[in-house]
């Protein structure tokens, strides 16, 4: 290992940091824009009768009236030490919270990744084995529609289908086997798509590689030269499209979340969204955004180690800008 | 690296061959020619009216007299269906817009200028990347107001980083181009190799991101309306109806009715850039 | 792989079929030795649409949904029945000298706390002072609805408090059966906010302890097998019937209902109306218990044009069409509104003559006052529109349905209508009785006493004031003056008779339809359920049969 590379990773660490604690002031800053705060909205409910004077004391009392700037840097001075505080609207620690949830989200999200993975190399053999009278030209649609489909429309029909009018799963258990299953279909099917565009731009690409029409002459079986030559060549863009789809699997366990019932991090959201609770909201956007920056600084980092080609650039420029510019444009990004 | 490679080695079609619309396309295009039609002109597709129902008629199955049934409060469902199209398809386009906008522009400042322009707003960017576009969204309509315009406005917001990404390496990219570099050493001015060479090179790549933009910012702005972060009732946006018909699963044309005129929408949107790639 | 799954729950099924029938047979077996408890045991599911925000006794919802929970996890010094009615409880019997300054409260002995601490006079005392004050500094509010005359408390002996008021303050009594005044351990007060907000720290003296709990998802309760103070009026005081209670969140009303009607659980709470005749029919109880408060209604704001012009108001009053409301958006099981307070409020008396829908008396009234139809059917008088922007009420989920019905009754008559529907914040923010912008406020509140409308009228003695009012109206004055020093029910009663028919013709008050806040579908197998002068179903006295 060379100092340029030490040099190279040192940067990209420090990168890395800066983005994390940017998220955290950012998130202050635009939720910080709209007056109100959980603790006064429950004052102000009408049901608990309380005095515009009454709220005032108690704001005052929990130093709410304190400058923007000061709140700032009091909650951002405790995050630099690992705090997270206390939630505003439950009074309980942030990090206890989180950690109640975080292990329900880490298992749709899984289970999601699976589907859509499972799915979008269903899909990608079709495109390329299944004969054209079983519909192989309709497969190449498939992603089309799936990333058109809105994924609580999903939710909603499956949830009607099995849910009720099928009995598989019990709504109210929504942490179940089968409605975890099903809540995982609808969330990876839109990921999906965008992981089948990326294979089967690719199995087009390879297939017409020379070592393919080699193998084929070889008379392999269509689903041995599939898997041996053409998927595995073909996983290594797709390894970076799964690591850009995590900030999508994280967005869309939010509506996913609601939609099932389950208590994860996107429902912790959404309550903490409706009252204003600023230091749960802070908490989660960092912790996307250390996920996020840990994938991406571990791709950086180990790129230049497994290939030489690649310059040691301040941002690397190789890597696809993000899973949303289109899925076709990262098939393009990736490919090219 | 993205979209300007499409360009690059797309051969030049021909017009008339261009002009031979695939089936798929041509019905894509009619079903778009349609929502602009209902949200120009909403009256000339419904004599119902789609604030003020029949309560006597309510949540009836669909018919000749309601094609989409009826709502719970004997509102014709089609009628909201058509009623809302303007503000789902100028939402979207609000948020296309901002992201186009903004994030061109970023790009654009931070392509062309280099140095620590680029190195600022290169780390905006990156915070902007690094939070998943949705809860960026929420976290934006939720500092900024539940409203449909407020939620197009989030949707936008979270878009910008992708645009500001995808333009600035478009606008490095030109810049580095040997007529660039021809017309610096000509003595040409940074602002007319700006206007006259990078930008109209850069837009290229950057519009067809737009369009497909446009069907996705169409399912965003629909899922912050299901949450309940867009305009109330009346308003009908398709993510609202939707919303609002999972309140009565026994009555499933709620639901379905308003989610399928969103999947043809954006299913054509998405069809018709794919098209547009191949043909341009 | 599909295969095993679905048989194994196929034997789950056949196991929970042979555990029920063994639990039948086992009440088989004690029905014969003690008839008494024929029904014990059983555990239910009550699917909830929010589980509140903290669980800090003091912050809680206490009256919306963590209500449900304290209601059977403890209990008050007083009961107040479905009428009204106040009866003993922890607090055997109370006195209180002449000018109601000073309260007397005798509790019951033996009664502990689940942690072991007696509720005892001292008890009541650390209760009483949390509840006027709270901590505010660590975050703990007061009860918002505890009378703020309180001066102090003491424990004269372990069974007896004498409670001392700065003014006199009939109010206090019914206070005590209220939803806000839950008795919680000591132990368990004296803790800081965090603790305070883990509901496993918390205690109170209730049928029913907390087993688990977990944050927006579920509240599992469990029988307390020695409790033995219950309220008399409810007809039993030992332990409660049911093994247990789950609370469980799920936000979604469909799947609530859904889920009761495939039998996945027993009760679901706040079913839309539309769905309950279907209900109904299948077969489940349907319980709509109405509120002690006011009724669902507009507060007008008479400060704010035309609003300032009674005629306009009287054309409101005579406007809306009542009925339509019950028949479109609600069922049956609805209440006209009779009066600005709620039926079965002790004191509420029938004015619904005042109340009829007549729409050719709200158009001659507009006429009169000047505002003249115009081509679009919308009145204007000096080139300004007749117009009325609703605000729904986000914590009634009928609200926005209900003012998008007034909108187009109105429309008729020639009023432009604007519904502004705000999120919970963004309502707390911009909409207040008599706001420059709030020609109408929606009005859902509940009280225990009718003595509490003396308070809303006008802003003297730091009056809510509902009507902007200040204190311009003598008739006003004087009706609010003699019903706040009124030393009794029978004195009271003609005057409050008086207020609401003032209140009505005058058209300060736009009654909708009396409020149902909490509607609870539920599975015919559970039975028994009483609901207090709040509508919490308690499942105190419930049973479940299989």
């Amino acid at each position: 290992m060379n100092s340029a590379y030490r040099t190279y990773a040192a940067k990209r660490l420090v990168q890395a940091v800066v983005v994390i604690l940017l998220a955290y002031v950012f998130t202050f800053v635009v939720v910080s824009i709209l007056p109100g705060d959980p603790i006064t909205n429950v004052l102000r409910n009408p049901q608990n009768g309380f005095t515009e004077d009454q709220i005032r004391e108690i704001i005052a009392a929990q130093g709410l009236d304190r400058p923007v700037l000061v709140q700032l840097w009091s909650s951002f001075s405790s995050f630099l030490v690992g705090d997270l505080g206390l939630s505003m609207r439950s009074h309980r620690p942030v990090a206890t919270l989180i950690a109640e949830v975080l292990p329900s989200t880490l298992i749709l999200a899984f289970a999601g990744l699976v589907v859509a993975l499972l799915l979008a190399v269903v899909i990608a053999y079709g495109t390329r084995f299944l004969p054209k009278r079983f519909g192989q030209g309709l497969l190449r649609g498939f992603p089309s529609l799936f990333l058109s489909v809105p994924n609580f429309v999903i939710g909603l029909v499956l949830i009607h289908l099995f849910g009720f009018q099928l009995g598989v799963f019990r709504v109210i258990e929504p942490d179940s086997f089968w409605a975890t299953l099903f809540a995982a279909i609808a969330l990876g099917i839109p990921i999906s798509a965008q992981i089948a565009e990326v294979l089967i731009a690719n199995l087009d690409h390879e297939a017409g590689q020379e070592y393919a029409a080699v193998a084929r002459s070889r008379g392999l079986g269509k689903a041995r030269l599939f898997a041996k030559h053409l998927l595995k060549p073909s996983s290594l863009p797709v390894v970076t499209v799964i690591a850009l789809t995590i900030g999508e699997l994280l967005g869309g366990s939010l509506i996913t979340e609601t939609v099932f019932g389950r208590t994860g991090i996107g429902s912790l959201v959404q309550r903490s969204v409706s009252t204003q609770d600023l230091p749960v909201l802070q908490a989660v956007v960092s912790l996307a955004a250390v996920v996020f920056v840990v994938v991406n600084l571990i791709a950086d980092l180990t790129y230049p180690l497994l290939d030489p080609r690649v310059k040691l650039l301040g941002t690397p420029e190789r890597r696809p800008a993000t899973a949303d510019e289109g899925s076709s444009t990262i098939s393009q990004a990736v490919t090219s | 690296m993205t979209l300007a490679s499409s360009y690059s080695t797309a051969p030049a079609t021909n017009w008339l061959t261009a002009l031979r619309v695939p089936p798929s396309v041509a019905l894509s295009l009619a079903i778009i020619v349609l929502a602009i039609a209902w949200s120009l002109a909403p009256g000339l597709f419904t004599s119902h009216d789609p604030v003020n129902g029949v309560p006597a008629h309510k949540l009836l199955g669909p018919s000749l007299q309601y094609w989409f049934g009826t709502d719970h409060l004997g509102r014709d469902l089609y009628t909201r269906v058509v009623y809302g199209t303007a503000s789902s398809v100028s939402s979207a386009m609000i948020a296309v817009l901002i992201g186009v906008i903004a994030g061109g522009f970023i790009g654009l400042l931070a392509g062309f200028l280099g140095g620590w322009v680029d190195t600022v707003l290169a780390r905006l960017v990156d915070v902007l990347l690094a939070i998943p576009k949705f809860l960026l969204a929420v976290i934006v309509v939720t500092a900024i107001g539940f409203d449909t315009t407020n939620a197009a406005i989030a949707t936008g917001v979270s878009a910008v980083a992708v645009f500001a990404r995808v333009m600035r390496s478009e606008v490095i990219k030109t810049r580095q181009a040997t007529f660039v570099e021809a017309s610096f050493l000509l003595g040409g001015s940074r602002w007319h190799i700006l206007w006259r060479h990078v930008l109209p090179n850069a837009s290229r790549s950057v519009l067809p991101l737009a369009v497909l933009h446009f069907g996705d910012s169409i399912l965003v702005i629909a899922s912050l309306a299901f949450l309940g972060y867009g305009d109330p009732p009346p308003a009908s946006d398709w993510g609202l109806l939707i919303s609002i018909g999972k309140d009565y699963l026994k009555w499933p044309w709620l639901v379905y009715a308003p989610a399928f005129v969103t999947i043809a929408t954006v299913l054509s949107v998405n069809r018709i850039s794919r098209w547009l790639r191949k043909t341009d | 792989m599909t295969d095993r799954f679905f048989s194994f729950s196929l034997s789950r099924r056949r196991l929970l079929t042979a555990t029920s029938a063994l639990a039948f047979a086992a009440l088989v077996a004690t029905a014969g030795v003690s008839p008494a408890h024929s029904a014990d045991g059983g555990d239910i599911t009550f699917l909830i649409d929010s589980l509140g925000d903290t669980w800090i006794p003091n912050n809680s919802a206490i009256s919306s949904f963590q209500g449900h929970i304290w209601g059977h996890v403890t209990d008050k010094l007083l009961y107040v029945d479905a009428d009204g009615k106040v009866s003993p409880w922890i607090a055997e019997r109370w006195e209180q000298n002449d000018k109601a300054t000073e309260f007397t409260l005798h509790l019951k002995s033996g009664v502990t706390f689940s942690d072991g601490t007696s509720l005892d006079a001292s008890a009541v005392v650390a209760n009483l002072d949390i509840w006027y004050a709270g901590r505010k500094k660590e975050g703990i509010n007061p009860i918002g609805l505890f009378p703020k005359t309180y001066d102090h408390a003491e424990a004269v002996d372990a069974t007896t408090v004498k409670v001392f008021f700065k003014k006199p303050t009939l109010g206090f009594i019914p206070t005590l059966g209220y939803h806000g005044s839950i008795l919680i351990s000591p132990k368990t007060l004296a803790q800081p906010a965090t603790d305070q907000a883990d509901l496993s720290k918390t205690f109170g003296s209730g049928p029913y302890v907390v087993d688990s709990w977990k944050e927006g998802d579920f509240v599992k309760l469990v029988k307390r097998k020695d409790y033995n103070w219950g309220p008399a009026a409810v007809g039993q005081t030992g332990p409660a019937h049911l093994d247990s209670i789950t609370y469980k969140l799920v936000s979604e009303q469909s799947l609530r209902v859904a889920s009761v009607q495939s039998g996945q659980a027993d009760v679901a709470y706040n079913a839309s109306p539309q769905e309950l005749v279907s209900l109904q029919d299948e077969g489940f109880t349907i319980a709509t218990p109405r509120y002690l408060g006011f009724v669902n209604g507009l507060a007008i704001n008479t400060k704010l044009p035309p609003y300032d012009d009674v005629k306009v108001r009287q054309a409101l009053q005579a406007g809306i069409n009542r009925q339509e409301i019950i028949d479109t958006v609600y069922t049956p099981d609805w209440k006209l509104a009779t009066s600005f307070i709620q039926s079965n409020v002790p004191g509420a008396t029938d004015h619904s003559d005042l109340l009829a829908y007549n729409p050719e008396k709200s158009e001659k009234l507009l006429d009169e006052a000047g505002w003249v139809k115009g081509a679009d059917g919308i009145r204007t008088k000096d080139g300004k529109e007749l117009s009325l922007t609703l605000h729904s009420n986000p914590y009634l989920a009928t609200s926005k349905s209900i003012d998008e019905l007034i909108s187009q009754q109105l429309g008729k008559i020639g009023w432009k209508v604007n519904i502004q529907a705000y999120d919970v914040v963004t309502y707390g923010e911009k909409v207040k009785y008599g706001g420059p912008a709030v020609p109408a406020y929606e009005v859902t509140r509940s009280f225990i006493d009718a003595g509490t409308v003396a308070g809303i009228l006008t802003n003297a003695n730091n009056g809510e004031n509902w009507f902007a009012l200040d204190e311009r109206d003598q008739t006003i004055n004087d009706l609010r003056d003699k019903i706040a020093s009124a030393g009794s029910v029978e004195i009271r009663a003609p005057l409050l008779d008086e207020l609401q028919k003032y209140v009505l013709e005058q058209g300060y008050f736009i009654p909708r339809t009396q409020i149902v806040q909490r509607i609870y579908a539920q599975s015919p197998k559970v039975t028994g359920v009483t609901y207090n002068g709040v509508a919490y179903a308690s499942y105190y006295t419930a049973t479940k049969s299989e």
